[in-house]
């Protein structure tokens, strides 16, 4: 099978007209605009397989949702090119907008004043699904969702949670097989996140849709992807596993050794930098390649002392915090 | 077909929302019958000082005050609600949810919403409308009503076309509500006869803010006071209002998703 999203050198730049303060700068830009070019994304590629869930990942201003509107069909791109199932997605044909869908956590396609359920029959006639299809895939997504009653209260009486669960309704109900989510938990409490990555990756399970989703949140990432997509100033920094990712850009690792009271006190400073130290267990960040040999020398100088001992990848948000700001690059 | 079917929906959707609100339901129904009523008052007091405006008879007078309610009725009950909630859409970027819908994109903008209590205009009108032919003297011939039907059609089709291609510039300049108020303070004008007004005053009225030559041109067609030169400049127009609305339409809808950057 063909791969479902194939993007090669796909660039985006936006023209912004630049105005300078002051009426008459702004009665001056009427007649005379000077103009900047504010690239967003910068020539990326990258192949989406069937059935894959894949993050997307980068600070804000990073390209991400441009990357997705341009891949939806919203947006059309500066250069570069991109098929999705096939299709050239800005032509918008309506055989590719039947296929896809577009979730925007921060924005919502449902009508404020009346109930889901209505908007769900309009989007049933929209997307021409018959009635034994609909009523199949509605009582799916009320089951995963547990919607229940909230399909019956008009839109604006719901809580934020409960309306990004509408939401995925409204956007899945014609069975995409491909879906664009971008920010899907924004905003949502602890819970109602776990939630809705619970709804996501069961959603994928049953239907093998394709996912693309970006988000704030690392756990999301880390619960659903297996792979991600690193994008950073429009360009593409990291394209592999998430288990691959802190090993490629994170040059250290970090070893945890818990004492005994006997040697509480050692100074480890010796052995590599020390960055957590409480209730006698001590966090010592090493470079990578030195991780073994500082690990047998702990156990050998140690010995009886040396209560626990572990070697770990530093957590996936300070990688990629590293990333963004600077100071680590992909080697 | 299909397009009706989905506007069906569309209308019980907005129906059942309306109902929901009995008291603004009502509400509405009597704000109606105020308005019609008092401008059917003003145009019977006009007449109780002379038995003709400009050539039009107080007869034919009902019928033109029928015809610009049956308009009013059509822009208030689907054009304006669908079109206010366009600009919504522009302001809170939630037009992408539109354009990603298989449908034909102008026709959701034009048509997704509606006000039904404000189709009561519709009733009225065609009520006073056939009040006033009842009053004529002469039987309405099969010709005239055709041309009543087509000239109708094709006003009803240039207000569209002209409200269309305004609130495209919200595109560009995303609030465009006082421009809608200009348009609307025409509109007024078009309950009395386009050829009492003075020559730009005619002129607005039958090109820029079309609503006079639409209401005038079906009513002249009923009394039998329809020109050949009137029809032609309706036809014309018409056409090439809603030639350059859509082509406006797309060429914002262009700038809107950054084609041209």
């Amino acid at each position: 099978m063909p791969p479902v999203v194939v993007v090669r050198d796909l660039a985006k730049t936006y023209r912004v007209s630049e105005r300078q303060e002051g009426l008459g700068a702004t009665l001056r830009s009427i007649f005379d605009r000077t103009y900047r070019d504010v690239p967003a994304v910068a020539g990326i590629s990258f192949e989406i397989e069937a059935g894959e869930v894949v993050g997307f990942l980068g600070p804000n201003g990073a390209g991400k949702t441009t990357t997705l509107k341009m891949l939806s069909g919203l947006l059309h791109p500066t250069a570069g090119a991109a098929r999705v199932l096939g299709h050239v997605p800005w032509e918008r044909a309506h055989a590719y907008l039947r296929l896809m869908t577009l979730l925007m956590g921060n924005r919502t396609q449902l009508v404020w004043d009346i109930p889901a359920a209505d908007s769900l029959r309009v989007l049933q006639e929209i997307y021409r699904i018959d009635d034994v299809t609909y009523r199949r895939v509605l009582s799916d997504l009320v089951e995963l969702l547990e919607l229940g009653p909230l399909l019956h209260k008009p839109v604006r009486q719901l809580s934020l949670g409960e309306r990004m669960k509408v939401e995925f309704a409204a956007g899945l109900i014609h069975s995409p097989a491909v879906a664009f989510l971008d920010e899907p938990t924004i905003g949502l409490d602890v819970t109602m996140q776990v939630r809705i990555r619970q709804f996501i990756r069961e959603h994928n399970r049953r239907s093998g849709a394709t996912i693309l989703l970006t988000s704030h949140y690392m756990d999301d990432i880390v619960a659903l992807c297996k792979r991600v997509l690193v994008i950073h100033h429009g360009r593409l920094l990291y394209d592999g596993g998430l288990a691959d990712l802190a090993e490629r850009m994170a040059p250290h690792k970090l070893i945890a050794a818990t004492l005994h009271d006997s040697a509480a006190g050692t100074d480890l400073s010796r052995y590599g930098t020390i960055v957590g130290n409480e209730a006698g267990r001590v966090t010592l960040r090493v470079s990578r390649a030195e991780a073994p040999e500082v690990t047998a020398r702990l156990v050998h100088d140690l010995g009886e002392g040396l209560a626990d001992l572990s070697l770990q990848d530093p957590p996936i948000e300070e990688v990629i915090d590293r990333v963004f700001s600077g100071e680590a690059l992909p080697t | 077909m299909r397009y009706l079917r989905l506007w069906r929906l569309f209308a019980l959707t907005e129906l059942q929302f309306e109902l929901a609100y009995r008291v603004n339901f009502v509400l509405g129904f009597v704000e109606m019958f105020l308005v019609v009523g008092t401008s059917i008052a003003a145009v019977l007091v006009l007449f109780s000082h002379t038995t003709a405006l400009n050539g039009w008879s107080l007869d034919q007078m009902l019928v033109l005050l029928g015809v610009y309610y049956l308009i009013q009725g059509v822009v208030n009950l689907v054009l304006t609600p669908s079109f206010e909630r366009l600009m919504e859409h522009v302001r809170l970027g939630t037009l992408d949810f539109l354009l990603l819908k298989p449908v034909n994109a102008q026709f959701l903008v034009s048509t997704r919403h509606l006000r039904v209590v404000r189709g009561m205009d519709l009733l009225l009108g065609v009520a006073v409308l056939l009040v006033g032919l009842s009053r004529m003297d002469d039987q309405l011939g099969l010709g005239a009503a055709f041309l009543f039907v087509l000239t109708l059609g094709l006003g009803l089709v240039a207000v569209y076309a002209m409200l269309l291609a305004l609130v495209t510039l919200s595109f560009w300049f995303v609030r465009v509500e006082n421009l809608l108020a200009i348009f609307w303070a025409f509109t007024d004008a078009g309950r009395f006869p386009v050829d009492i007004y003075p020559g730009w005053l005619r002129l607005t009225l039958s090109t820029v803010v079309p609503i006079g030559i639409a209401v005038t041109a079906p009513a002249e067609a009923v009394v039998g006071s329809l020109t050949v030169g009137t029809f032609a400049l309706l036809a014309a127009g018409t056409a090439v209002a809603f030639g350059f609305a859509a082509w406006f339409w797309r060429r914002g809808l262009r700038s809107y998703t950054g084609a041209s950057a």
